[in-house]
């Protein structure tokens, strides 16, 4: 197993190199202002029996957890995800109708996904002919923690007398974000694991046999950096090879960057069942003045709330919403079932957005109309459902020969980026809720039929049913016994026979 | 004033003229509105079948099933070939708009036809042109009916299947109303409905048929031309399909038929069944949070409500209107059967009304709604009363975010029903006082035996 942990600062919060004590395999300091990121590599002999049994009869598997708690960050990891967990996931046969699928079994060890079962119905599968490098299938489920896989590690990834190794390992439900990477092709895991910017202690030990390698950076900017780059200087430590960090400085490309913008979602009052969501951003000025960008929002909509893409193609209806285009859809979405019969988790889509063409920065709003599907009944006739933010970003051109892997921070299968090229750089929104407001999942209520009312349902449709036929047949017979089924007993009857 | 009213009804080309210019000033307008604003004047279903038809023609998926929720016969994406047509500017919207010519197009001839059946076949006192035009007007500028068709909802078509095959039965055309028959039912699959009242009218002696006396009941029943309706329209509806099938495969099937037949029907509509279905469809997994199976009685004798709902659907507009009534008057038993099959439906919503107003102008001259004002103000005030009473909780619910399904739209939906059912009633009962529409030779009667007849 590899270990690199990465502090990012500003440079206000810089704490003096001396204060740093590197001692043996391990390195202390004071307690320090920054965003922090964990990333492990790890072959898979070192996992645990079950998914290393499960990676090897896989292609890819990506899992992306985003918190559903407002954080800030820095530097390098600037990306966003609508919170949640979201399942990329490539299976080594390609086809839904294959053997029975290994990926359920292990998801719903881990979230309650329902829905999931052997074949991939749950899944939605992402379009194979836009960019190759997406995976085949997507997922998402609105999940608020993970503290049911930090148990997992927690039992599986440390000895069972490690204690300090527990205790690590159930901390990550206090993570931000949680990434987990898996492909046939390099053969590793890599989990990710980042801690938003706060004050936390700088200390960290190494097994003997980890490499652990620490970082503390700020950014840099002195050098000629370009807008896909990100310059970086600080200390770096390798654990038990070095006895003082050493001094870097160097700059990388990066994929994902901060706009420096924020923006916020709430759906408009009253919510009915085809509910608005808008978005309120607060700058309409595009990062880069000399490159070709647009402001997209990407939504992960659990099967309870979908968009429909006929109504987002009238490009005047599409600007009434300062909305440019639907961009993508997942396929199928079916625009008329009932949630409870769903098997498909739901759907992602991409908007762009059309910003005021002024030349000055405003803030706007933006509409997305939506619409909910029919849940199962209550008492009391509501039902909450949960809808995450979006993430929202503008995506620029970047210059031809930007090789965003060379970055020792690159962040890919996000779902967003797989319906871009690869040479697109995104410049992230911060979300940023109303005061008061830490979170970053919508919850609302709908109506769904009151079960405390239900009762009367049944015998009474059967009774006014019945009423209203015997009532038709009523008649039928009143107009049988006065004139049969013939021809009326009528003038018009003996003119006939006349005839 | 009264003057002017018959003047003008007395001038087909006017009353046509007016219903012609009602159309166009509509779609004209549909276009404005369409062009300027963000809500559409153009009914979302047209743009289904639009998509239908460039998914057929300009694809490479070549059917119009590539399309969600086109639940249609592949004719009516075909029929729409010219919507495809690429052309710049104000042609290209012409023949965007090509569908919705059509559909008001159809309009005005379900409207001619019409003023044919009663000028032909109509009661005496709706024989003469001004009195067809007049009635034949309740169709023609009826601005609910021109609204829907301008719209771009295809019901117009069926409009006037339904009103050629009525006239086809009616002067005895029996193989051209034989195919109608199997294009409607291959349309919308409802007009089968009609089936057993024209088999049932079309018996040997009004087909002008001599029997011996002993001819047994059989014979007399399977008369030649009876024999010709089955065959031509099985064959029509028949041919159809499996050209269809052999076009298009089992989307077509899935889409076309047995998506009624598996489709649950949850959303709002005007159904007495609605809250149940809703409830039933959800009832699994209510009860697999619940752990009480069964609490919510959806059963009835032992059987599932929703199962067991189309027996009085069919039993009402199929068998009992159909004997009682096809012998008596033909349209008024279409428009009655049609009346009972979208009321005891479990699906109801406001373009199925349009499937019976086809029929009120033949209806209303004979009908007591009209010989008695009170009780015909009484049935249309209660019938739009109800309604209202139901949108108004629709739109609490939809638009307001309100928990209306228990009482509100649940009691609204019974007490629409229930007028339905009444309204239903006097039609049925005005089919014994209602004067012999028909008469074999087609020859006017004389006013003096209407009135009799009408007592």
């Amino acid at each position: 197993m590899r270990q690199r942990t990465t502090f990012f600062h500003r440079d206000e919060d810089a704490i003096q190199p001396s204060s740093i004590k590197v001692k043996g395999r391990s390195i202390s300091g004071p307690d320090i202002t920054a965003v922090r990121e964990d990333r492990f590599t790890l072959g898979l002999d070192e996992l645990p029996s079950d998914l290393k049994e499960l990676l090897t009869n896989i292609s890819e598997l990506h899992l992306r957890w985003a918190s559903p708690a407002r954080y800030d960050t820095l530097g390098p990891w600037t990306s966003r995800l609508p919170p949640g967990l979201h399942v990329f996931y490539t299976p080594q046969h390609d086809d839904a109708t294959g053997p029975r699928d290994p990926i359920c079994a292990f998801l719903r060890g881990f979230m309650p996904q329902e829905n999931c079962t052997d074949s991939l119905d749950h899944f939605s599968q992402l379009p194979y002919d836009r960019f190759s490098h997406a995976t085949a299938y997507q997922s998402y489920y609105p999940s608020r923690s993970i503290s049911a896989f930090a148990e997992y590690a927690s039992q599986y990834l440390c000895s069972a007398s490690d204690d300090g190794c527990k205790t690590r390992m159930r901390a990550l439900d206090q993570a931000k974000s949680f990434d987990f990477s898996y492909d046939t092709i390099s053969h590793v895991v890599k989990v990710t694991v980042l801690w938003g910017h706060q004050k936390q202690p700088l200390d960290i030990t190494s097994h003997s046999d980890h490499r652990v390698e620490v970082g503390l950076l700020v950014p840099d900017s002195t050098g000629a950096i370009e807008d896909h780059e990100l310059g970086v200087a600080g200390l770096l430590t390798i654990l038990g090879e070095d006895s003082n960090p050493s001094p870097v400085l160097f700059s990388f490309p990066a994929r994902h960057k901060s706009a420096g913008a924020t923006f916020s979602a709430e759906f408009l009052s009253p919510l009915g069942l085809h509910p608005t969501m808008q978005l309120q951003v607060d700058s309409s000025e595009p990062p880069m003045k000399d490159s070709f960008c647009s402001l997209h929002a990407y939504f992960t909509l659990p099967n309870t709330i979908f968009a429909d893409k006929y109504q987002l193609d009238d490009p005047l209806f599409l600007a009434s919403k300062n909305l440019t285009a639907l961009r993508y859809i997942s396929q199928p979405i079916d625009l008329e079932a009932p949630s409870y019969v769903m098997k498909l988790w739901g759907s992602s889509l991409l908007l762009e957005l059309k910003p005021p063409a002024e030349d000055e920065a405003v803030a706007f709003t933006a509409e997305v109309p939506l619409h909910l599907r029919y849940q199962v009944p209550q008492d009391g006739g509501e039902e909450s459902v949960t809808t995450p933010y979006p993430a929202v970003f503008w995506a620029c051109a970047a210059e031809e020969g930007t090789k965003f892997p060379n970055s020792p921070f690159d962040r890919v299968n996000i779902g967003y980026d797989g319906l871009f090229g690869p040479r697109t750089l995104f410049w992230h929104l911060d979300p940023a809720p109303q005061e008061g407001v830490k979170d970053l999942m919508l919850t609302d209520s709908v109506p769904v039929l009151d079960l405390g009312q239900a009762l009367l349902i049944s015998p009474l449709t059967a009774a006014v049913v019945v009423a209203g036929f015997a009532w038709v047949v009523w008649k039928l017979v009143a107009v049988f016994m006065k004139s049969g089924y013939g021809a009326q007993q009528s003038p018009g009857r003996e003119v006939k026979k006349t005839q | 004033m009264a003057n002017i009213i018959s003047a003008f009804f007395s001038y087909p080309l006017l009353v046509f003229g007016s219903a012609f210019l009602l159309r166009a000033i509509l779609l004209v307008y549909g276009l404005w509105q369409d062009a300027n604003s963000p809500l559409k004047y153009t009914d979302i279903d047209y743009m289904v079948f639009t998509d239908a038809a460039r998914l057929t023609f300009n694809s490479p998926a070549r059917s119009p099933y590539a399309r969600e929720t086109y639940r249609y016969t592949p004719l009516l994406a075909w029929l729409l070939y010219p919507t495809t047509l690429p052309a710049p500017g104000a042609a290209g919207v012409f023949w965007f708009s090509f569908g919705k010519v059509l559909f008001a197009a159809a309009d005005l001839a379900a409207g001619w036809l019409l003023v044919r059946v009663l000028r032909r076949h109509g009661p005496p006192a709706a024989r003469t042109e001004a009195a067809a035009l007049r009635y034949a007007s309740i169709w023609l500028l009826n601005p609910m009916v021109a609204t829907i068709s301008t719209r771009g909802s295809s019901e117009g078509l069926l409009g006037v299947l339904v009103t050629a095959l009525l006239y086809a039965v009616l002067e005895r055309r029996v193989t051209l109303a034989a195919a109608l028959l199997g294009l409607g039912v291959h349309f919308k699959i409802y007009p089968f409905i009609y089936a057993p009242a024209i088999v049932w009218w079309m018996d040997g002696e009004r087909m002008g048929r001599q029997f011996a006396a002993g001819t047994s009941l059989l014979r007399r029943f399977l008369t030649p031309e009876r024999l010709r309706l089955a065959i031509v329209s099985l064959a029509t509806f028949l041919g159809l399909n499996i050209a269809m099938y052999a076009l298009y495969g089992r989307e077509f099937l899935q889409h076309t038929f047995l998506h009624h037949v598996t489709r649950i029907d949850h959303r709002h509509n005007f159904s007495p069944y609605n809250v149940l279905l809703y409830l039933t469809s959800a009832e699994p997994y209510v009860t697999a949070q619940s752990g009480e199976a069964g609490a919510w009685g959806t059963e009835f004798l032992g059987l599932r409500i929703e199962s067991v709902a189309f027996v009085p659907q069919l039993l009402l507009s199929c068998v009992l209107i159909p004997l009682v009534g096809a012998k008596k008057d033909l349209a008024t038993t279409m428009l009655a059967q049609t009346f009972a099959f979208v009321t005891f439906n479990k699906v109801c919503t406001s373009q199925y009304f349009l499937w019976y107003m086809v029929f009120l102008p033949l209806y209303l001259p004979s009908s007591s709604l009209l010989r008695r004002p009170g009780l015909g103000v009484s049935a249309l005030a209660l019938w739009v009363a109800t309604q209202g009473l139901w949108l108004q909780q629709g739109y609490n619910l939809e638009f307001l975010g309100q928990s209306t399904f228990m009482p509100g739209l649940f009691y609204a939906s019974l007490a629409f029903f229930l007028v339905n059912c009444w309204i239903l009633g006097i039609i049925i009962g005005d089919l014994q006082g209602s004067p012999e529409a028909d008469v074999s030779t087609g020859a006017p009667k004389s006013v003096g035996q209407s009135k009799t007849a009408a007592k």
